[in-house]
């Protein structure tokens, strides 16, 4: 017993049991049960359950509900991503001064990233209600017509968009910010002695130098992305017209509303998690390859 | 420092920073106009919520949405859920990433490399993939509507172990030897050496799990399914979602569920930025 509090290789095993035992338990086996599941038809009353081998992923590949879902997210990736990043990059060259003004603004705008997506949906999808909002309103003014945003089927994804873009793009911001402010400040003297423009200085200095940590967040985001939820959620439902309905959303209403089919959304979850590791591990190799291009 | 001292024309210093100031102005102002029109609305009466056309402000102002909501959903409930959940599995998760985060930092043991790739697989692990299992072990486990049942898969963090092992890799070598010739054991070397060293980094993770934990949706959505177990982001999200929109309890409750984490945030801002900072560093 001694032993153990006082041989430091042994202690180290006390020190890391009990998160060992958690992730195993409760992320570890999960995962390998979800592949496992996946070929069950298995519902929430754990009656007639069967192992129904590959039926679930024939049936997957049949369903309209899950290429338009699969559809959606890759629209939600496609246009998040981008924006985010870009806006979040842009602001954070905005803040790398230092000024009483600057740094009041970086703190302004990290302030969504610390609420919950719930209640900025409540509260974006009030603003764009067709009743009570005062931005419908002001597109009857401005004749562009009665925009009823959430509830129009061609722009309820552009909203959900715009809505996680405002949440999130603080936090891609900080960042960035790090990553700046770790550049060595040298390199800007010497452009600045070589007479380079501000924009120059961006695109030969700061990109460069922070291409890794804009590729975290790009793969960070990316992968968040694929899982949108809450706001979906919350301001939709997945509606108008599936329009919103994404994967997580589906594979979500699948497993627990009527009928609880725990087996048949595993099987999606399943092929949703494959995407994720094939596009995150692609993005990294690519990223990777960049990056040694500008170090060599 | 060779740098020559600039020259003293101040004016078009300045005006290079105008256009990136007014670029800002509009951001901020984009980034608070929802907070605003939210706390203003939420003081309004209904008719003066509904009221066409629109208005930022109202005649006059009332407290009664609040009564509204709190009448309409248990609000004080769910606040109380959530800071027992948010809060339960922060402590936890600081303590059991600290101890871990050391071992895996500063100890040399048998499978640690082994072990730590693990946990670096772990955290590439998406939650909607182990979704569903989970809530079939919590249902099996019979903790459905449970604290234990919401804090006990999230007391550790995959994240949160990279993160302090970072840190301890960053102290100091040789800080345990001179505690162990002075005949403190391990557990002592942890507890009175190690820990009050990274206070700052566990604060920083402490508030980064917890913003998380008291903002999720899905998670206590899915293991929690009566109204008395309902955290602030489920309980508020079902009661949008179940009835025809009450527009000002709506917004009420919303306010509600902001307001702990923005007083937070107002005094402890620097753990929250380092927090998020911390995610984006590498090893």
């Amino acid at each position: 017993m001694r032993d153990w509090l006082n041989k430091p290789a042994k202690a180290a095993y006390l020190f890391i049991f009990p998160s060992m035992v958690i992730l195993l338990v409760f992320t570890l086996v999960p995962v390998v049960s979800s592949v496992v599941i996946g070929f069950f038809n298995l519902n929430m009353f754990f009656k007639d359950t069967s192992f129904v081998g590959l039926q679930n992923y024939a049936k997957l590949l049949a369903d309209r509900r899950v290429w338009n879902s699969f559809g959606n997210t890759l629209m939600f990736m496609l246009m998040e991503v981008p924006l985010q990043v870009t806006l979040g990059l842009f602001v954070a060259v905005l803040v790398s001064r230092a000024s009483w003004f600057v740094r009041l603004a970086r703190s302004v705008l990290f302030i969504p990233v610390v609420c919950s997506l719930t209640s900025i949906s409540i509260i974006w999808s009030l603003i764009l209600d067709p009743t009570i909002g005062i931005i419908p309103y002001y597109t009857q003014l401005l004749g562009l017509g009665k925009c009823t945003f959430l509830k129009d089927p061609n722009l309820a994804m552009p909203i959900i968009v715009f809505l996680s873009v405002w949440k999130n793009f603080g936090q891609t911001m900080v960042i960035l910010l790090a990553g700046i402010q770790s550049i060595n400040p040298t390199y800007y003297e010497a452009a600045m002695v070589e007479g380079a423009k501000p924009a120059q200085q961006f695109f030969r200095i700061t990109l460069p130098l922070l291409l890794p940590n804009v590729a975290f967040c790009v793969i960070t985001n990316l992968i968040g992305s694929m899982q949108v939820f809450d706001q979906v959620y919350v301001a939709t439902r997945g509606g108008p017209m599936f329009r919103t309905e994404t994967a997580v959303m589906y594979i979500y209403t699948r497993a627990f509303s009527a009928p609880f089919q725990l087996g048949y959304a595993s099987a999606i979850a399943t092929v949703l998690f494959v995407i994720i590791m094939i596009l995150s591990l692609t993005l990294n190799r690519w990223f990777l390859k960049r990056e040694e291009a500008v170090y060599a | 420092m060779m740098v020559q001292p600039m020259p003293r024309h101040v004016k078009p210093f300045k005006l290079k920073h105008v256009g990136s100031t007014l670029v800002l102005m509009a951001l901020l102002a984009l980034v608070l106009y929802p907070f605003l029109w939210m706390v203003i609305s939420s003081l309004k009466a209904e008719p003066d919520i509904v009221t066409y056309p629109p208005q930022f402000f109202a005649p006059g102002y009332t407290l009664v949405q609040y009564q509204r909501v709190f009448s309409a959903i248990p609000l004080w409930m769910y606040l109380r859920n959530t800071a027992i959940f948010a809060f339960g599995t922060t402590l936890f998760s600081v303590l059991f990433d600290s101890m871990a985060g050391y071992a895996f930092a500063r100890i040399r043991f048998k499978g640690r490399k082994a072990l730590f790739n693990l946990v670096l697989i772990t955290m590439m692990i998406p939650f909607q993939i182990t979704m569903i299992p989970l809530f079939i072990q919590i249902f099996k486990m019979g903790l459905l509507n449970t604290f234990a049942g919401l804090i006990l898969p999230r007391m550790t963090s995959a994240f949160g172990i990279f993160m302090m092992r970072s840190y301890f890799v960053s102290l100091p070598r040789d800080l345990e030897e001179a505690a162990r010739i002075d005949g403190l054991n391990e557990i002592g070397i942890f507890f009175r050496i190690m820990l009050p060293l990274c206070k700052a980094a566990m604060l920083a993770l402490g508030i980064f799990l917890l913003m998380g934990n008291w903002n999720d949706l899905i998670y206590p959505l899915m293991l929690t399914t009566t109204t008395e177990m309902r955290t602030l982001p489920s309980g508020l999200a079902m009661f949008v979602g179940e009835r025809v929109t009450q527009y000002g309890p709506s917004i009420a409750g919303s306010v509600i569920s902001l307001l702990p984490l923005l007083i937070l945030y107002f005094f402890a801002q620097r753990y929250f930025i380092a927090g998020i900072a911390m995610t984006g560093m590498k090893d």
